[in-house]
């Protein structure tokens, strides 16, 4: 197990458009870390560099004292789970698990028992001489964590493992693969692009943007202090409307509120839908309730203000919410739950008084 | 980069077998057509456009280019919608007779036509004895005729693959939206496979005007650029091969012409159906039924017909080469007293060429598909070139090119193996290629990251997989190799002979019996290989998708 540093990583597939941008972050030993982003945002190509699958135009991987990023990719010691699985279909299920220990030249008295370990951990046993055609789904990608666990690995990598599994299958492997990784304690990193998926199972999230980092944290203060606007907009939903810092004052159409904050000017306003409230305050917008979406658990609400549309999270709904829809409300923004960001999307500080 | 990419040394390699086994040999052509006697200039192109002779010779391919094409096209258009979309008893048998029509050694058509529609053909001479007279198959028509059996089935695998990858659901929506089968077909159907269609026309065409024994035999006085080309080397040999040249440019360039014009028309997109559902074949009744039935019965009868009319004629008893009457081993005992030879060195140069075949197409189809760069891009682009440069044409290359010091080949069996390996290349290549795209690449970055060197997880689980594709890929060349006649005429000196170039120069010599029992045995070997071929992709693994 060992800790994983990359300093000031660049790649650019072709020359001016860096999908990799200065990248440095660095990661506990035995720590869960999650590469969090859209599609494009540069995630997989970070990924692919650290397994060596991609070399990096500049900056340097370490992993505990060993740099990674000169060695050859087959030499580098990292485990690595698949989206599509990339279970060798012509080889049974042992072949495939024990394919990295015979790549090592062990002998084959050896491998027998270090892949049995690998299937119980994985809850397969007794499927060693199938064929992955057998298979389903979520059995291949198991054989897959299998696999690149039976080498112990000094570093897990997963490219978005359960994208390709349905709903169900998704949680309870997700379950699975963070109770296994708690219980070895194995450095991990993984790509997903899925936010709940990343709250979920990490014990440290790197938000991603056009190939930047946007924030790096534990998901609870990812969820509640965002620190740039994509963070905000990424992760969870959230209402954003536009404001004015003036005069010692927040504007927020005809209403304001006394605020202490370095920045003057126009900024916007962030507010997770929960957060909201039904009711009046000191920040209650006027507006019309547009659409009801009954969820069982909770309720969203879609309203129109003068200012934009806002979104209202209810918990425990009542019926008369649910027959809500066209009626005039007011919806109050509690000033303790608002984040206010620059237009340039990094976030202000500010203290309503 | 930092790191040693064996695929980095693999690609240097392929581009060096490149300029010199393609671009050295078409510059030495495009040398010697500018050069008139021995001085530079256009003189040679001047020529062609002042000859009547010349310029009929472009009319007359562009006439055959496209003859060839429209009956190609309807025959096997037709056959397709016959065989994907209707219930045909022994469908299967269909299918494979058309496969074993289309790998029949190319100018065996020709000669088979000539033994039956000649001047002295047996069904011309039996006609005639009932009182219908029919003029000679030779000429144009006759020529084109030829064409339409000979590459029909290309056009039909093209076409019928296309047609069973059309999805129901959308015929099924038109018909729900109120269409009548027939606007159905030319408002759904048509536009769904118009590019495939498209591209089968392009093939027959571009075929159709390479070839060269079809015309030599059946064409007689009508001259073609490629026939014309090849008597202009073979009559100045050593001396002056400047026309020849300039004419075999513009038989590449009319060629290039055609692939750049389909590309343009086509510059949608293919539709493929993402959820594969294809119509099942609906049962037609009554007279329907048995015209679907005749029909396409009838196209792949006479598509195979000239194979069975030779099968049996190399049975016939001869007298020298005259053919007698009742049936006797004659010809075979002719061939195996004093004709072994070109049956040694065909199955000689074919194993050569394929082997390096298989191993360069694999190589380079795994480069433009899983090495993707802007050089790969264009290695794509001119593995293009071999399909547009006529046998005949590659031929006088690889002279131009190889006759004299640092590479003075010519004469060799080596030659004739070089280029049939640069002309089948493309194919082998782009079969890898589309085996390889069946699977995944993470496959191999698995093996990597478990240790495997990037060398070794290729072999071990790449290769490995697309195997069963590859071999049955390498089966199909071999059969290409064995049948290349165009440019090993060209190439061979007396030691050098091979079987589809001795069986030519037995038909021009009017020696029919050891025509008919060669070729007979080049088809037998070519059976087999296509046998081996099925076998080999009806394997479990071929099935493998990662």
């Amino acid at each position: 197990m060992s800790a994983v540093t990359v300093s000031d990583l660049v790649k650019s597939y072709t020359p001016g458009t860096r999908v990799l941008d200065g990248i440095s972050l660095h990661i506990e030993s035995g720590a869960f870390f999650t590469l969090l982003g859209p599609s494009g945002c540069g995630k997989t190509t970070l990924l692919r560099c650290i397994a060596g699958f991609l070399d990096p135009d500049a900056g340097q991987i370490h992993a505990g004292a060993d740099r990674l990023d000169t060695m050859a990719a087959h030499r580098r010691d990292i485990g690595m789970v698949f989206q599509d699985y990339a279970i060798f279909p012509h080889l049974t299920v042992a072949e495939n698990v024990g394919f990295g220990l015979k790549a090592r030249r062990m002998p084959p008295a050896e491998i027998a028992p270090r892949v049995a370990e690998a299937l119980r951990m994985v809850r397969l046993d007794g499927m060693a001489a199938r064929l992955p055609a057998d298979l389903s789904g979520g059995q291949q990608q198991r054989v897959g964590l299998a696999r690149a666990m039976a080498i112990r690995p000094r570093l897990l990598l997963m490219d978005e493992p359960l994208s390709n599994l349905d709903a169900k299958l998704r949680i309870e492997l997700r379950e699975d693969i963070r109770d296994l990784q708690r219980r070895l304690g194995i450095t991990t990193i993984y790509v997903t692009h899925d936010q709940e998926e990343a709250l979920a199972v990490s014990d440290s999230i790197c938000v991603m943007n056009a190939g930047r980092i946007e924030q790096i944290a534990d998901p609870f203060t990812l969820y509640r202090a965002p620190q740039t606007r994509f963070a905000a907009s990424f992760v969870g939903s959230m209402n954003f409307l536009p404001a004015r810092i003036e005069d010692g004052r927040l504007h927020l159409g005809a209403l304001s509120v006394p605020v202490s904050s370095d920045v003057q000017g126009t900024v916007e306003i962030a507010i997770r839908p929960e957060d909201t409230v039904l009711g009046t305050g000191k920040l209650a917008l006027a507006g019309q309730v547009a659409k009801i979406t009954f969820l069982g658990r909770e309720a969203l609400a879609a309203i129109e203000t003068p200012l934009g549309p806002m979104q209202h999270l209810a918990a425990n709904p009542s019926a008369t919410l649910l027959r809500a829809a066209g009626s005039a409300i007011s919806l109050d923004l509690p000033t303790e739950r608002i984040a206010v960001f620059a237009p340039d999307g990094s976030r202000v500080a500010v203290t309503f008084s | 980069m930092r790191r040693a990419d064996p695929w980095r040394i693999v690609q240097a390699a392929v581009w060096l077998l490149l300029a010199l086994l393609l671009a050295w040999p078409l510059w030495g052509i495009l040398r010697a057509s500018l050069i008139v006697g021995s001085e530079p200039g256009f003189g040679n192109f001047v020529e062609i456009l002042r000859q009547p002779r010349h310029l009929r010779a472009i009319g007359n391919t562009l006439l055959v280019g496209a003859g060839g094409m429209t009956g190609a096209l309807l025959l096997g258009v037709t056959l397709a919608f016959l065989v994907v979309r209707v219930r045909l008893r022994g469908r299967a048998a269909l299918q494979t007779l058309a496969v074993l029509a289309l790998v029949s050694p190319p100018f065996i058509g020709a000669y088979a036509w000539i033994v039956l529609f000649g001047a002295n053909g047996a069904v011309r001479r039996g006609l005639m004895e009932i009182g219908i007279t029919i003029p000679p198959i030779y000429g144009a028509a006759g020529v084109m005729l030829v064409f339409s059996f000979k590459f029909f089935p290309n056009v039909f695998l093209i076409v019928s693959a296309a047609l069973a990858q059309v999805n129901r659901s959308l015929e099924e929506a038109a018909e729900g939206l109120g269409l009548s089968p027939a606007r159905r077909l030319m408002q759904v159907t048509l536009p769904m496979i118009l590019p495939a269609i498209s591209a089968a026309a392009l093939l027959a065409f571009v075929l159709s005007i390479a070839d060269f024994g079809t015309p030599r035999l059946i064409g007689r006085d009508f001259e073609v650029l490629a026939t014309q080309a090849f008597l202009l080397y073979a009559a100045d040999l050593g001396e002056n091969p400047g026309l020849a040249s300039a004419l075999s440019l513009v038989l590449v360039a009319l060629s290039m012409l055609l692939v750049l014009a389909q590309r343009r028309l086509l510059q949608r997109d293919v539709f493929h159906g993402s959820l594969l559902k294809p119509r099942p074949p609906s049962t037609l009744r009554g007279w329907r039924n048995i015209g679907a039935h005749v029909l396409a019965w009838l196209i792949v009868g006479v598509g195979i017909a000239p194979g069975l009319v030779v099968l049996v004629f190399s049975f016939r008893a001869t007298r020298g080469p005259v053919f007698q009457p009742g049936f006797g081993l004659a010809s075979y005992e002719r061939v195996f007293h004093a004709v072994t030879l070109p049956v040694w060195n065909t199955l000689l140069f074919s194993t050569a060429a394929v082997a390096c075949i298989v191993v360069a197409g694999t190589l380079i189809g795994y480069l433009i598909t899983r090495r993707r760069s802007r050089a790969t891009a264009i290695l794509d682009g001119v593995l293009m070139v071999p399909y547009v440069v006529p046998g005949v044409v590659m031929g006088i290359g690889f002279v131009a090119a190889f006759n004299a010091p640092p590479v003075a080949i010519t004469g060799t069996g080596l030659v004739i193996v070089l280029a049939i390996f640069i002309r089948r290349l493309p194919y082998s290549a782009r079969a890898a290629a589309t085996a390889l795209r069946q699977v995944s690449p993470s496959l191999e970055d698995a093996a990597i990251s478990l240790g495997l060197s990037p060398g070794r997880a290729f072999l071990r689980v790449t290769a490995r997989l697309i195997l069963p594709g590859i071999l049955a890929g390498g089966m199909m060349s071999f059969v290409t190799a064995m049948n290349e006649l165009s440019s090993s005429l060209v190439l061979y000196v007396s030691g050098t002979i091979t079987m589809p170039v001795r069986i030519y120069v037995a038909v021009v010599n009017g020696d029919y019996g050891v025509a008919a029992a060669l070729s007979s045995i080049l088809l037998g070997i070519t059976a087999l290989a296509v046998y081996a071929a099925f076998r080999l992709s009806d394997r479990k693994d071929a099935s493998f998708v990662g």
